[in-house]
């Protein structure tokens, strides 16, 4: 009895449309990127009021030991003197009047260190500030973790 | 004298093309920070909308180092504020609220008692429409 030729099979991985999805891939990394100005590491205080901050606004961030870092909007930011903010900002300002600032501080900071970039940004004549923040979840108090 | 002619592979190769996808994914992946790029916005008084604010006639909320809150030299706690609001809001829309923290408050406390006021809308369905926080210089030249 002779039996019949098998038919041949492909054995390969059919890789086709792994460039496609590859690409869409590389469209929604590029569509969602953010590069981030003020990669200054804090623990950002929590709220329910959330809104998004516009791109390329200018950056101060406050450690929580004080130290100020300031950014343009466009290039990555450097550590600057507290007394060096107001020029910083009076700058940004004269530049571009319309710019958002936005004040990344950590939640832990005292008060004082930021009354003094919000005094420096009042006397710049900025316009807007964003208080950076995290999602309130719905256990999370005011000043816990 | 013969002459063999080299067969030309008239397709473009595509082969590599998902190796240099994938490299590319995973630099956009490397580089890519999840950052958090929200937060409430402000808005800083500009000299002519900026009218001297009354301590009499405005709501005072002092925040004391820890979080503890006094409105108007009285303790009250933040889950109350609105309502405490609500009342002088309704009579006057346009009440001014001050915020004024102590100078060693954590900043985080300062940030929930504005979070707080911009969820009046929500909560007590009034806009709280005049919030101030002057900072300490202002309040060692027009505090009175």
């Amino acid at each position: 009895m002779r039996l019949r030729v098998r038919s041949v099979q492909n054995q390969g991985i059919p890789t086709a449309t792994m460039a496609d999805i590859a690409f869409l891939l590389i469209v929604f990394f590029m569509v969602t990127i953010n590069f981030e100005v003020d990669k200054t590491q804090v623990f950002l205080p929590k709220t329910q009021i959330r809104l998004e901050i516009p791109k390329k606004a200018a950056y101060i961030s406050i450690t929580e030991s004080g130290q100020i870092r300031v950014s343009g909007g466009e290039e990555i930011s450097v550590p600057v003197h507290p007394e060096d903010v107001l020029s910083f900002a009076a700058d940004v300002v004269a530049r571009d009047p319309q710019k958002d600032f936005v004040l990344k501080a950590d939640k832990s900071v005292p008060y004082r260190y930021v009354d003094g970039v919000i005094d420096a940004l009042k006397q710049a004549k900025a316009q807007r500030i964003y208080l950076l923040s995290e999602q309130t979840t719905v256990d999370s108090g005011a000043g816990e973790d | 004298m013969k002459f063999k002619r080299g067969t030309v592979n008239d397709e473009i190769p595509t082969a590599s093309m998902a190796d240099i996808a994938f490299l590319l994914i995973v630099y956009f992946m490397v580089t890519t920070t999840f950052a958090a790029t929200r937060g409430i916005d402000f808005s800083l008084p500009q000299e002519e909308d900026s009218p001297l604010i009354d301590k009499e006639e405005s709501v005072l909320i002092e925040i004391q180092p820890g979080g503890a809150l006094l409105v108007d030299n009285k303790p009250l706690l933040l889950e109350n504020l609105l309502d405490y609001l609500k009342p002088k809001l309704e009579r006057n829309p346009v009440k001014p609220v001050i915020i004024r923290a102590n100078e060693m408050t954590e900043y985080g406390y300062m940030v929930s008692v504005f979070d707080e006021l911009r969820q009046a809308p929500d909560k007590i369905g009034i806009e709280v429409k005049n919030v101030s926080i002057p900072t300490q210089r202002e309040i060692n030249m027009f505090w009175y």
